[in-house]
């Protein structure tokens, strides 16, 4: 490549990247602004909607609620994604192509159809308004995360390893624990945080699932922006930018290392 | 935990996948203390037998053993097997020492023992100063004695190996077989190793199996199969030979003779057993057998094709008169025939043997 056509390429790549990125970023400064509406660029910084954030009782514990929840389902979807992509590995090609179109499917079924269809199994059950139901509801669509990120870890194991274990007398769940367990890990903290992103951010589904007593933060943020247009919401989308970036920053620093360990051994 | 080295049996043992015969019905011991290994092409069913010997696949009939137990229904973790993986299988997220301490620990020894066990095999492999390194920081003939090692450490009743030097270079796998072959006498396991490298073979075992479409052809020490072949197969695979085909004409005492129409003539030798009146069978003379003759009468008629100088042997590639191509070797001087000069060829009775196109057993 020539250089003209690299500075060219990283120009239009750029570009691309600022699209993508600033709209997400431009509710940081407005979150600092001191105005009641939220506009671009703010007229003079201040703290002012962080303080109203603070000393409202019902947006702490949407933000408590959300964590909650996020916690529940990320740990809900660990297990289940874990135990899937486990068993996904003992199937026929076909089989798996099945299973995994299955799980994969709440992804591409409009959430909307699968918020309605949830709404009417939560009612009957009592799950609906609590912790658990929205867990559940946010498990079902952050389980594709974990089961294809771990699906990945898992297909870099090589099956002589726990061969290799078997035949120095480990028995099959000694195996998986010193052996699977620790070589997945990148996979299994990749696709954690996926769970627990993609759940502390839905709000779709949370609409039709949240009640008085469960409700999350992204769904507190619609019902304000929808009486109010304060910056409030802006201080809101900060704090939730502000986690997901710190989470993926920790699951990148501390499986880093390992997965590039892993690559160097497999070239 | 076995302390000694025992035998490992297969009696009748037959393994298919699908419409398959990786392993046609078939019964063979590892004495106690030996090391045998199953040479054969690709294909050949030897490392279904290996795995079949581990537990990792459980036979469709007959019966394991290790030592007088039967291990056919017992899981790996059960057999008191060691195993070294063609890839070595080392666990890539832990260091030298624990990778060898592995089935140790699994067996709940104390951290001391560990501790001196891991150390005394370490010294044994002459990896002792490397006990801390990674997997990744070892090269590749390191890993192939932290594999020998993790397997060696536990004492196993039986040590199997599947392709133990595949992924190594040409330089370091003779090395490594000498090393292999010292380490097997001085801790005298029951070693069932797995090859397609026939030197590997020579050069490791104390008797050698050749596999073939999943059945055991010969079975042998080094020298036994390299003089005696039962057949065809058995003499080409291993060594270089030429082989005469023709009708027996004569079989008694031992001795059998072949008779080559093409070229007019009849080649008399030794014998082996399976051989049939009439039937078709082979004659095999080695190439370092052949000899040329001054004289113009006697022996068989040839052009030499090329010389290949292979240092201090020369090999030599010659065109009979009915087309077919024979190979001699000798030692390389000045009285080497030139490329292109018509010789005469000669042999002792006594180095050629007339062998069966195919193993008896087929015909099963």
């Amino acid at each position: 490549m020539t250089n003209k056509t690299r500075i060219a390429s990283n120009i239009a790549g750029s570009i691309v990247l600022a699209f993508l990125v600033l709209p997400i970023l431009a509710v940081i400064p407005a979150s600092f602004d001191d105005a009641s509406y939220i506009k671009l660029p703010p007229d003079m910084m201040s703290l002012r909607w962080y303080r109203v954030f603070l000393a409202d009782p019902e947006w702490w514990q949407a933000l408590i609620t959300s964590f909650k929840v996020a916690l529940l389902a990320a740990t809900i979807s660990l297990l289940l994604g874990t135990a899937a992509s486990l068993g996904m590995q003992r199937v026929s090609p076909v089989t798996r192509a099945l299973i995994t179109g299955i799980v994969i499917s709440p992804l591409v079924v409009p959430v909307i159809m699968t918020s309605i269809a949830l709404y009417y199994v939560m009612r009957p059950l009592g799950l609906h308004g609590t912790l658990l139901g929205l867990a559940l509801g946010h498990t079902l669509l952050a389980l594709p995360f974990v089961v294809v990120n771990v699906g990945i870890s898992l297909r870099g194991i090589d099956p002589n390893f726990l061969r290799a274990a078997e035949g120095l007398g480990a028995t099959p769940w000694r195996a998986f624990r010193t052996v699977t367990l620790p070589l997945i890990l990148p996979g299994l903290a990749g696709g954690g945080a996926f769970a627990f992103v993609s759940s502390f951010d839905e709000v779709v589904l949370s609409i039709f699932l949240a009640g008085v007593q469960a409700k999350p933060l992204p769904v507190k943020m619609w019902e304000t922006i929808r009486v109010e247009f304060t910056p409030v919401t802006a201080v809101a989308s900060s704090i939730l930018i502000a986690i997901t970036v710190l989470l993926f920053a920790v699951v990148k620093l501390t499986t880093g290392t390992r997965t590039s360990r892993r690559a160097e051994h497999v070239s | 935990m076995s302390v000694e080295s025992r035998s490992l049996s297969f009696e009748g043992v037959a393994k298919s996948f699908g419409s398959v015969r990786a392993v046609r019905p078939m019964s063979l011991e590892v004495k106690a203390g030996e090391f045998l290994t199953l040479l054969g092409p690709s294909g050949s069913g030897k490392t279904t037998l290996l795995n079949l010997a581990a537990g990792f696949v459980i036979p469709d009939a007959g019966t394991l053993r290790i030592g007088p137990d039967d291990v056919t229904a017992l899981p790996p973790r059960k057999r008191d097997i060691g195993m070294v993986f063609q890839n070595y299988a080392l666990f890539p997220h832990m260091n030298v020492f624990e990778n060898v301490a592995y089935g140790l620990r699994v067996r709940g020894l104390p951290h001391a023992e560990i501790r001196s066990r891991v150390r005394e095999i370490l010294a044994m492999v002459r990896l002792d100063s490397h006990e801390d390194r990674t997997i990744q920081q070892l090269s590749g003939g390191q890993q192939q004695r932290v594999a020998l090692a993790r397997a060696l450490v536990i004492k196993p009743a039986v040590l199997l190996m599947d392709e133990p030097l595949g992924a190594l270079d040409r330089q370091l796998r003779k090395h490594v077989q000498l090393e292999i072959r010292r380490l097997h006498r001085e801790l005298q396991r029951t070693t069932l190793s797995v090859t397609h490298d026939q030197e590997e073979a020579l050069v490791m075992s104390d008797r050698i199996g050749i596999m073939h479409e999943g059945r055991l052809e010969q079975i042998g020490t080094p020298d036994e199969l390299y003089r005696r072949p039962a057949n065809v197969f058995v003499a080409s695979f291993l060594g270089e030979s030429n082989i005469l085909t023709g009708p027996v004409t004569y079989l008694a005492n031992g001795g059998a003779r072949v008779a080559l129409a093409e070229l007019g003539m009849e080649i008399t030798g030794e014998a082996a057993p399976g051989l049939k009146l009439g039937a078709d069978a082979a004659a095999l003379i080695r190439p370092e057998a052949l000899k040329f003759t001054t004289s113009d009468e006697s022996g068989m008629p040839a052009r030499v094709i090329e010389l290949v100088y292979l240092g201090d042997i020369i090999a030599i590639r010659l065109r009979l008169p009915q087309g077919q191509e024979l190979w001699c070797r000798c030692f390389s001087g000045a009285d080497m025939p030139a490329e292109g000069r018509e010789v005469r060829l000669s042999w002792h009775n006594g180095d050629v043997r007339i062998i069966p196109l195919q193993s008896p057993q087929r015909e099963n």
